[in-house]
């Protein structure tokens, strides 16, 4: 028996001794950047067309290993990393948002040294999309302190079903009911504007067994859908759009300290923008009523054919056209989100900005720094970006998406592009998570129909006129 | 046996052989439990944010009085008590109808039991996906069901307050049922058979059978059920996070979702090291009243 | 009904049962049928009983397409599958070492106060985790161990020993003493009593003891998302993968996942029926 202890006892120092072993296996010759990055395509294809054909140089070798943590807890694994020190991360792909949290922290490292030492940093900036630009890399908002470079530009486009917005004889029906022309082609859906999203989604709200397209439905039919959820930002990204389209405004960062909460979040201009935006949601499919059409639920009942149109993220654009995932594969056609008619008979298209940036560490040694910059190089090289475009990625610079052919690479480009002047971002403050899920909660009482616009903006100015105060960002 | 001297004496001193054994056990959970929790412990006297770069400052009882003075606290508990109420009550209730259906030998007995068992061996994480899937509006069998039987429309049940809090405590009921179902099985079987065959003599209605012989032999049991899954209860985060996120609004936001939001999306991780010591409060005062009772039980017992 | 509630009861009886545990059952039988349904089908309205059924999710367990091609890749799942054992392995070997040792010591050699070592034991057993969480980073800051095998099979061990010290100690408290006092009296050392009389006797105790602190450590999801790296991760954060990557839920994926997990434990516990109470209820309930 005693024996057998002892044995149990060896065995057990022996595989930790193993163990410390295994984990010390990394040549010295090699640099390994370790990046945090959420497990999906466009990240895959960074690690896997890294380890295919990034170009080594020299006597050291760069190896960069992408740690896929799941999207759903990406987040607070990030933030459990950053904030306990461990330090297991050279390189992070954040939401834009995260910034100021973890800068503050202390936790990201500011590029503007390296920038200004380096012309080919410098022409990688210069190249980059300046709305884009300021979401991604600066701290504070829009100021000239850069922290990131593009993993991923994203923005809005408007995925609708051709066989149905197409249809000949719905087509005649719409225009003889509505005297208007139901929208088709990318043409057509310029000039759609919210309003006639109410006709669109009257006219395609059918039951089950109802004919559609020539076809009886085999269940019940919605038109135009977009976001209404409460999980992370899943309201609050389409309603600033609405805000902004309206001429309203969110409490501008960049205005500190003199910008206020109170009488800009709750201004009758934003009252009336987010009552349109709950006016819409009621003609939409009924799913948003939990609280719960965030942006995957809502691609579920897209890819299952159970609504005409979302309007998405272009990031989530890759498995709509996967036969293996999609039953819509080749019946979607893709346009810009429809927007809000001003006073000179313009279309404003204001959205907010999706997508994230990778940024660099605080601790990182000059040896992986030099690597780091390689990878930056590389990833936002022409090839490289044309490549990761075509595998389903994006990229916000001006040198490659305004290149002839560019909209050829993947069909959702052209709306892509066209929208990216029109994006502007959400606060980047590190009390960003507070201001969120505070809002996130009152808007989801409106989706759900516990109360109206104007008392769900009242609550949100007033805790943010507060909060804001507190930590001295409004005086 | 042979004496030895020094040092080995004193350590194998029998009058030490207790702290001995135990030693390495206590040194482990010190490391590893004890020391974090201390460490937090003082964290909720400082105001301290884990995002900034900002030393902690003492405070005393700031970060308690910040977090016992906002709503949010109390509504998050009265939900967290909600549910709880709701939940271990179904499971009573539910586990108490099974055990009954189970107390007796019948053929497939024991296969039937494991299949009963099994949302117990479930992980939270996998239920509250399922039951969300369940609910949901369109591909959802509850509202399938309903629409095609009842209403026509679809069903979207976790719309309202009520609603949603029906959801959470339904999937968290069926979940752990069976654990107060293998409870009260064990008080339904140390029944001695001779009561009940004296009972038969009397002519006893089942009512009283049940409430002079079945009950007295479950009671502590299903005291230490109720204790052991509220206890389990107000710690409920995985479930109510993937299932609701705390909405429709806050309606269903329980003391575990605002103590993860408070620590690791708000960074005032003082609020959260004091709720969380609120929290712990209530764990140790219903851990003690769960030890009290199997005390009273086996003293009974002797 | 009520009077054949104790005793002997028939076909009849279990008939019942059967559609009682059906109806209980459904919601998992959903789940285990989801493993081998396509996406469509999963998601069909209304709801497909009768499908051909699909190997797809248990290959995808371990093989994903890559980002731009129709080409597989290993997903490294066969490396998580290896860490939880391993490291559910050895951190409940350690737990029952310790744990046994302390369990026979709070028996069979009381300390002043030894209820109040016991309450605390048990007391950060039912602890929320989330409360230690930022200092246990911390600590594992200081001393290196984020992201290695030793941090992790440490934390688990701390997290199954007061499991293993209570469920451990109930077995002892069972045994009868005269045994082990009759050996002393023939001369036996304490350690020929403890590994010669008193472990022999509750070889069942530590087997169920075992089994339950790996099922715990098997299904344990914060601690392994937080403390573990790509090298040393489990399988419970691997399973959220399946969560919001490019579609919404992938279920079939979740399922055939969850049925890889639950077979093994569903084994166990049909074997070991007779100690399942004692076990959910960390030995605290005998019977």
């Amino acid at each position: 028996m005693l024996n057998l202890t002892k044995k149990i006892l060896l065995a057990f120092l022996a595989s930790i001794v193993f163990s410390l072993g295994v984990s010390k296996t990394v040549n010295s010759k090699t640099v390994e950047i370790i990046m945090a990055a959420p497990d999906w395509p466009p990240t895959r294809f960074m690690q896997e067309y890294f380890n295919s054909s990034f170009p080594q140089e020299g006597d050291t070798e760069i190896k960069l290993t992408l740690d896929f943590i799941p999207w759903d807890n990406f987040y607070t694994n990030v933030a459990a990393s950053l904030t306990s020190g461990e330090q297991k991360y050279s390189m992070i792909v954040s939401d834009s948002q995260w910034l100021g949290a973890f800068i503050e922290g202390g936790y990201f490292q500011k590029l503007n040294k390296y920038i200004d030492a380096d012309p080919e940093l410098q022409a990688i900036f210069d190249d980059m999309h300046q709305g884009y630009k300021e979401g991604y890399t600066t701290y504070p908002y829009k100021s000239e302190n850069y922290y990131g470079f593009p993993q991923f530009p994203d923005n809005y486009v408007n995925f609708y079903r051709t066989d149905i917005f197409c249809n000949p004889e719905e087509n005649a029906a719409f225009r003889a009911k509505y005297g208007k022309k139901l929208p088709c082609t990318y043409a057509d859906w310029e000039i759609v504007v919210w309003d006639d999203i109410f006709d669109i989604n009257e006219f395609l709200t059918r039951k089950k067994g109802e004919m559609m397209a020539g076809k009886p439905l085999e269940d019940d039919m919605f038109g135009v859908t977009y976001q209404a959820g409460k999980a992370y930002d899943f309201s609050s990204m389409q309603i600033n759009g609405f805000f902004w389209q309206y001429g309203g405004d969110i409490w501008r960062e960049d205005q500190q300290p003199d910008a206020q909460a109170i009488g800009v979040v709750n201004s009758d201009i934003n009252v009336a923008a987010l009552t349109k935006y709950l006016d819409l949601l009621a003609t939409m499919h009924p799913s948003h009523k939990t609280g719960g059409m965030g942006i995957f639920e809502m691609q579920a009942l897209y890819l299952e054919g159970k609504i005409a149109s979302m309007i998405n993220w272009v990031g989530l654009g890759a498995p709509v056209v996967d036969p293996n995932l999609s039953k819509v594969n080749d019946i979607t056609g893709y346009a810009r989100q429809p927007g809000t008619m001003q006073d000179d008979g313009t279309i404003s298209r204001w959205a907010n900005l999706g997508g994230q940036p990778f940024v660099l560490t605080t601790w990182m040694t000059q040896e992986e720094i030099d690597a780091s910059f390689k990878i930056i190089k590389w990833w936002l090289s022409y090839d490289v970006q044309i490549e990761a475009v075509k595998a389903g990625g994006q990229s916000c610079m001006k040198s490659i998406i305004y290149s002839d052919g560019y909209n050829a690479l993947a069909p959702w480009n052209a709306a892509y592009v066209a929208s990216m002047d029109w994006q502007k971002d959400v606060w980047h403050i590190p009390e960003f998570f507070e201001l969120l899920t505070q809002q996130q909660e009152e808007f989801d009482k409106a989706i759900t129909g516990q109360q109206d616009a104007k008392t769900t903006l009242d609550n949100i100015a007033e805790f943010q006129q507060e909060l804001l105060e507190e930590v001295d960002r409004i005086q | 046996m042979k004496r030895s001297s020094g040092f080995l004496a004193w350590f194998m001193d029998p009058k030490r052989r207790g702290p001995m054994l135990i030693a390495p056990a206590i040194i482990v959970l010190l490391l590893v439990n004890i020391i974090p929790l201390m460490w937090s412990f003082g964290l909720s006297f400082f105001k301290y944010r884990a995002n900034t770069l900002k030393l902690p400052n003492f405070s005393w009882f700031y970060s308690y009085e910040k977090v016992l003075t906002k709503d949010n606290i109390w509504e998050s508990l009265q939900t967290t008590a909600i549910i709880v109420a709701g939940s271990v009550g179904m499971q009573m209730i539910l586990g108490f109808l099974l055990a009954l259906l189970f107390a007796s030998q019948f053929p497939l007995r024991k296969i039937l039991l494991m299949f009963v068992l099994a949302p117990m061996m479930l992980s939270n994480v996998a239920v509250a996906i399922y039951f969300k899937l369940f609910y949901e509006p369109e591909f959802g069998l509850l509202s399938q069901f309903v629409q095609s039987f009842i209403t026509g429309e679809m069903y979207v049940l976790l719309s309202t307050p009520a609603g949603a809090l029906i959801g959470v405590i339904f999937a968290d009921a069926w979940q752990w049922t069976p654990f107060v179902m293998l409870l009260v099985l064990a008080g339904l079987v140390s029944v001695p058979k001779h009561l009940y065959e004296a009972a038969e003599i009397d002519r006893m209605s089942w009512w009283r059978k049940f409430t002079t012989i079945t009950f007295p032999y479950v009671r502590s049991l299903l005291l230490l059920a109720v204790l052991f899954r509220t206890i389990e209860t107000v710690k409920i985060f995985d479930l109510v996070f993937i299932l609701t996120n705390g909405g429709p609004g806050t309606a269903t936001e329980t003391i575990g979702v605002l103590v993860y939001r408070t620590a690791f999306q708000f960074f005032r991780t003082s609020n959260s090291a004091a709720m969380g010591y609120i929290l712990l409060f209530a764990v140790i005062v219903l851990t003690s009243l769960y030890l009290y009772v199997i005390k009273q039980r086996e003293s009974e017992e002797i | 009904m009520k009077k054949k509630a104790i005793g002997q009861s028939g076909w009849l009886w279990t008939a019942l049962a059967s559609v009682v545990a059906f109806i209980y059952f459904f919601p998992v039988l959903f789940i285990i049928l989801t493993a081998f349904r396509s996406r469509s089908d999963t998601l069909a309205t209304p709801p497909k009983w009768i499908f051909s059924p699909t190997f797809e999710n248990f290959y995808h367990i371990f093989f994903r397409s890559m980002a731009n091609s129709t080409e597989y890749v290993a997903t490294g799942f066969h490396v998580y599958f290896f860490n939880s054992i391993y490291i559910s392995g050895m951190s409940v070997l350690l737990a029952l070492l310790i744990g046994t040792l302390a369990a026979y010591g709070f028996s069979r050699h009381p300390l002043r106060g030894n209820d109040t070592y016991l309450f605390i034991i048990l007391t950060t057993r039912m602890l929320p985790p989330i409360i230690v969480i930022v200092p246990i980073f911390l600590i594992f800051r200081i001393t290196g161990l984020a992201g290695t095998y030793t941090g992790i099979i440490l934390m688990y061990t701390a997290f199954n020993l007061p499991f293993s010290i209570w469920m451990m100690k109930s077995f002892f408290d069972e045994l009868n003493t005269e045994i082990e006092d009759a050996s002393r009296m023939d001369g036996a050392s304490e350690r020929s009593v403890f590994f010669g009389v008193c472990i022999p006797q509750v070889k069942a105790g530590l087997a169920a003891t075992s089994v339950f602190a790996l099922i715990l450590t098997w299904n344990e999801f914060l601690f392994s998302l937080l403390l573990t790296n790509k090298l040393t991760r489990t399988m419970p954060p691997a399973m959220a993968r399946t969560i919001g990557g490019e579609i919404n839920v992938d279920y079939g994926l979740l399922a055939a996942m969850i049925c890889l997990f639950i077979i093994p434990i569903f084994l166990i516990t049909y074997l070991l029926q007779n100690q399942l109470l004692r076990g959910v209820t960390f030995g605290t309930i005998k019977k």
